[in-house]
């Protein structure tokens, strides 16, 4: 009966209990023990470019186009409320406006991609403005259903290269170059939506989640906070296809791929909701182990989807938040 | 003579306690009534009775929240259910009206009812359904209304009644005079009364508001911070002046 007068007790780091919301630091240690994981994550992404070779830092690249998706699929749903599938519009959107800008009017990627970033989330703002009232999975099937009507459009009018997309794009003059800003761009993205979750904005944003009527009934218009939301998420994802158009140097109705749409939720999944580094993390994950099955040929899906099938079952609450319960706090027996 | 007995329970979620060593017992065919404050504990223990807990350990655990810990034996006609699951306690016979009511709001008031009925065999469900017809006339001209439209203390009604179709030999009630007029709580405390006097199936009734429950039990415990704190009689509990000035305001 050993086990029956005795449980487990799970107590915050006192460090961790102080540290909430105001650091109060007392020593190297303290500041370590903060830092550490942080550091580890800078230096994990900053170093291991130098040790794989070109094929695997372009797959580096791609992790990173979809660190950024699954980041503002993450923040959209997990703070907002918006499960957002239109990662796949934010590319394309993106990816557009920078390669056309670069096909016609011949401006260097370095100019494209800020003007895209910025006009492209704007476009893409305004595309779901009109479905921001809606809420749960109509909300999800209208912003899966946006890319789809994108690229009939496309098709349909011929404009924009058509099918045949556009070709013979500027690309980036180095790999460094490339990788270093992709990896650059998800870090100061993953900092700066992570100061701003628990800034006032984030705390409006979350009560819209939890509760709209209650946001609404304290004088505060929740559309003008979605819309600001969407936004923000849009710049993310329209950075990232115009990116993507100038690494590949290369536009097309693919970058409306559902691809964009989908796997920024699995790596969500597996790397732990709401977490903000977790869905960096799946990305960085999953996107290479994608890339390692290949071998398997066909049976490489068959594979992908068993493991995230296990992630769901066995792990729903994901990596990330996992850990950072295992380095806040310890256990002990105690009598009872 | 006591079909359900708890001895020495204990809840924790996370490093709360919630439940602090609560002996308590339930004699065949009477009222039982657990009173206390917000916080006492009381909702805790019906969901550990009802197995609920189990349930909602299991889906903490998944997503990695709080941890829930439950010790002690809980003995049901003299089996101890600790590990069995809340389905298969309702088969048993311990079948829980939750709190809030929790009834099934888009389906009908029939509907409502044969959904926890569903356990009965046909003829017995069919008797059980006139039975409730009878105790609540109420609810007889609101049949075909969805169970979102009523008002609360018809809600109320419906869920004592859709426990009732489960076939309970012990029936437990969480707090179900709450948020309602006075006029619908002595409605539902002559039913509570009946029900037992009527059909002699056993209940335990968890209310915050003693007034109206405490002439109609035969036997309370107080709960305070997750412990019982008093125990007694009906006539025993309303003499108490402890008892008196915390819910009689005396």
């Amino acid at each position: 009966m050993v086990a029956k007068t005795r449980r487990k007790k799970r107590l915050e780091r006192s460090i961790k209990v102080r540290c909430e919301g105001l650091y109060a630091l007392s020593s190297w240690s303290e500041i370590a023990y903060l830092m550490a994981p942080r550091v580890l994550l800078i230096l994990g992404l900053l170093v291991i470019p130098f040790y794989v070779d070109m094929y695997w830092q372009r797959v580096l690249c791609s992790a990173g186009i979809y660190a950024l998706l699954a980041l503002s699929f993450d923040f959209l749903a997990a703070y907002v409320g918006l499960v957002c599938l239109g990662g796949a519009l934010f590319i394309g959107i993106g990816g557009y406006i920078a390669g056309l800008l670069n096909h016609y009017f011949h401006l260097s990627p370095f100019v494209t991609i800020p003007i895209a970033t910025i006009v492209g989330a704007a476009i893409s703002t305004l595309v779901l403005i009109p479905c921001l009232r809606l809420r749960g999975i109509y909300f999800a099937i209208v912003s899966f259903m946006l890319p789809l009507f994108a690229v009939y459009i496309i098709i349909a009018l011929n404009v924009f290269g058509g099918t045949e997309g556009i070709s013979a794009l500027d690309t980036f003059p180095s790999i460094s170059l490339e990788l270093y800003l992709i990896l650059a761009a998800v870090l100061a993205a993953l900092f700066a939506i992570r100061r701003l979750v628990n800034e006032d904005m984030g705390i409006i944003l979350r009560g819209v989640k939890d509760n709209d009527q209650a946001v609404r009934a304290s004088g505060i218009s929740i559309t003008a906070y979605k819309i600001r939301a969407v936004f923000m998420a849009a710049l993310l994802g329209c950075f990232g296809g115009a990116y993507l158009g100038h690494l590949y140097g290369w536009l097309g109705i693919s970058l409306f791929a559902m691809d964009f749409s989908i796997l920024p939720i699995a790596a969500t999944v597996m790397g732990g909701m709401g977490s903000l580094v977790g869905p960096v993390l799946g990305a960085f994950i999953l996107t290479p182990m994608s890339e390692a099955l290949r071998g398997f040929g066909q049976l490489r899906v068959v594979l992908y989807c068993l493991i995230l099938i296990a992630f769901m079952v066995y792990k729903p609450e994901g990596i990330m938040n996992i850990l950072q319960r295992k380095y806040h706090q310890f256990e002990k027996w105690e009598e009872v | 003579m006591t079909i359900l007995e708890i001895k020495d329970l204990m809840v924790f979620y996370e490093n709360a306690i919630a439940i602090n060593n609560v002996h308590l017992a339930c004699r065949r065919g009477e009222v039982t009534g657990v009173f206390g404050a917000n916080s006492a504990g009381k909702s805790t223990l019906m969901y550990t009775i009802s197995g609920i807990i189990l349930d909602v350990k299991k889906k903490e655990k998944m997503r990695g929240g709080e941890r829930i810990t439950v010790l002690g034996s809980i003995l049901y006609e003299s089996k101890d259910i600790m590990a069995v699951e809340a389905s298969e306690r309702a088969r048993m016979g311990i079948v829980l009206c939750p709190e809030r009511r929790r009834i099934f709001q888009e389906s009908t008031v029939l509907e409502n009812l044969k959904i926890g009925g569903i356990l009965a065999k046909r003829e017995q469900g069919k008797k059980t359904m006139e039975y409730v017809f009878n105790l609540f006339p109420h609810l007889r001209n609101l049949k075909k209304r969805e169970g979102g439209f009523l008002s609360g203390g018809e809600q109320q009604m419906l869920a004592i009644g859709r426990a009732l179709m489960a076939q309970p030999k012990l029936l437990l009630l969480d707090e179900p005079l709450l948020g309602l007029s006075p006029l619908m709580e002595e409605i539902l405390a002559v039913a509570v009364k009946n029900i037992n006097s009527q059909t002699g199936i056993t209940t335990l009734i968890s209310e915050q508001y003693a007034r109206p429950i405490l002439p109609i039990i035969h036997y309370g415990y107080v709960l305070e911070n997750g412990s019982a704190v008093l125990e007694g009689t009906s006539e025993e509990l309303t003499d108490n002046p402890d008892v008196k000035s915390a819910y009689f305001g005396l």
